[in-house]
């Protein structure tokens, strides 16, 4: 599943809670999968930003000096 | 045409002076009539003499050439003219055959000072400007592979010209073609110059640089053929002639205007500094779009979780209220239960078990 579906998922969860039509088991199933998905986009995102933030290091890493 | 008798003395052949002048003289005749300008010098006007004499000096180098005029054809022109006027002679050259003189044989005389060239200019811009040659206003280049420059062998202007441009842009590739640039030569040569130069398939960009003179010494600078070959070239060109208050017709027809060879440079190639420091500012921003995209998406996504949360049914069962099931099922009325049935209670921290005593309405 990649972070847009699960966001776009999270994001129907929420509105279908938000609008109380959801019976209580209901309920309570849809929050755990929102939980769930809200930890998969979370951990993509961590990930991300390590992966960015390493590159910017090994780039910064190699960058030349400045002709004096 | 006469013809010229020597004597033959043995196997020489000897020609008598008067033979000699006639046959020179007749030779000169041939020749045709020209306009010839210079400064008018020792002007000698006498009644009883038939003829009118004077000297026309060429300002450039002081060359003379003797001129004479029938007395009464100059007093008709009525020019009053002094030592040192410039004048437009229009004649022919003969010789003086009694005594061997060369001399230039004027038919007419018109004065030309700075006014007359002026108004000739004047006419010679709107012929052009009529044929549509001031219009082109090409963009130029803004890399280009060569810079030709067009310039005096060792003038000041190409000196500054390629400080300007090497230090703007250190990997500019330039061709100089130099040529004459004031003198009766310049016009030809540095139209040939600037045909060379296009030739030359990977120039893109012309310039014409010569530093400032006398309004003379920028005469070339309006020549009509160097007019004509610069509205006509193949790649952009740039003026860059003399000071800002002249204005050579070259100018006109240039693309782009600059008012010194050092301003030319700095149109013609692109500011080296300026450059790598847009290309670091945009290498900077390549390495903030990424996280700035994983922080618009973090902040969509603690929002969507914020309002998940406050959904929780957790949080309701904090604020007092139990959820009762039994058999796994959520009771929802008093009918579902009878007395004595297992129910599961769950309440915001933990559960219990319980047994149901009695159930009401």
């Amino acid at each position: 599943m990649t972070f847009e579906e699960a966001q776009k998922e999270l994001e129907r969860i929420v509105q279908q809670l938000e609008t109380g039509q959801a019976d209580l088991d209901d309920a309570i199933k849809l929050w755990e999968r929102g939980e769930e998905l809200y930890r998969l986009c979370a951990d993509k995102l961590d990930s991300a930003q390590g992966k960015i933030e390493e590159l910017a290091r090994r780039v910064e890493a190699v960058k030349p000096s400045e002709p004096a | 045409m006469a013809k010229v008798e020597a004597a033959q003395y043995g196997d020489r052949k000897v020609y008598s002076v008067s033979a000699f002048n006639r046959g020179v003289a007749d030779w000169l005749s041939r020749l045709p009539t020209v306009w010839v300008e210079g400064e008018i010098t020792e002007l000698r006007r006498q009644e009883r003499w038939a003829s009118v004499f004077f000297t026309l000096k060429d300002p450039g180098d002081g060359a003379c050439l003797s001129v004479s005029m029938p007395r009464s054809q100059f007093d008709a022109l009525r020019l009053d003219l002094a030592d040192g006027e410039r004048a437009h002679v229009y004649g022919r050259p003969e010789l003086f055959e009694a005594r061997g003189d060369f001399r230039f044989r004027a038919l007419s005389i018109e004065r030309f000072g700075l006014g007359d060239h002026l108004a000739a200019l004047e006419r010679l811009k709107r012929k052009l400007a009529a044929e549509g040659l001031f219009e082109r206003r090409r963009p130029l280049p803004r890399f280009p592979r060569r810079v030709g420059l067009v310039t005096g062998n060792d003038a000041a202007a190409k000196r500054d010209f390629l400080t300007a441009i090497t230090t703007r842009f250190p990997p500019a590739r330039v061709v100089v073609a130099e040529t004459y640039v004031q003198g009766p030569r310049a016009a030809p040569a540095i139209v040939e110059a600037l045909g060379s130069l296009c030739e030359i398939q990977d120039v893109d960009v012309i310039v014409l640089a010569r530093g400032g003179g006398s309004f003379e010494d920028l005469l070339p600078f309006s020549d009509e053929r160097l007019v004509r070959a610069v509205a006509g070239c193949r790649v952009p060109v740039v003026s860059a002639v003399g000071h800002e208050q002249d204005t050579p017709l070259t100018d006109l027809a240039a693309d782009v205007r600059a008012s010194t060879p050092s301003l030319a440079a700095r149109l013609v190639v692109p500011d080296a500094g300026e450059l790598r420091e847009r290309l670091e500012q945009t290498r900077d921003r390549l390495h903030r779009a990424p996280l700035l995209t994983v922080e618009r998406k973090r902040a969509r996504l603690e929002g969507a979780h914020g309002r998940l949360r406050a959904l929780s049914p957790s949080a309701t069962l904090e604020r007092g209220y139990a959820i009762v099931r039994r058999e796994g099922r959520i009771v929802r009325a008093s009918a579902e239960v009878q007395g004595g049935a297992r129910v599961d209670v769950e309440l915001g921290q933990g559960g219990f078990g319980a047994t149901v005593e009695e159930t009401r309405e």
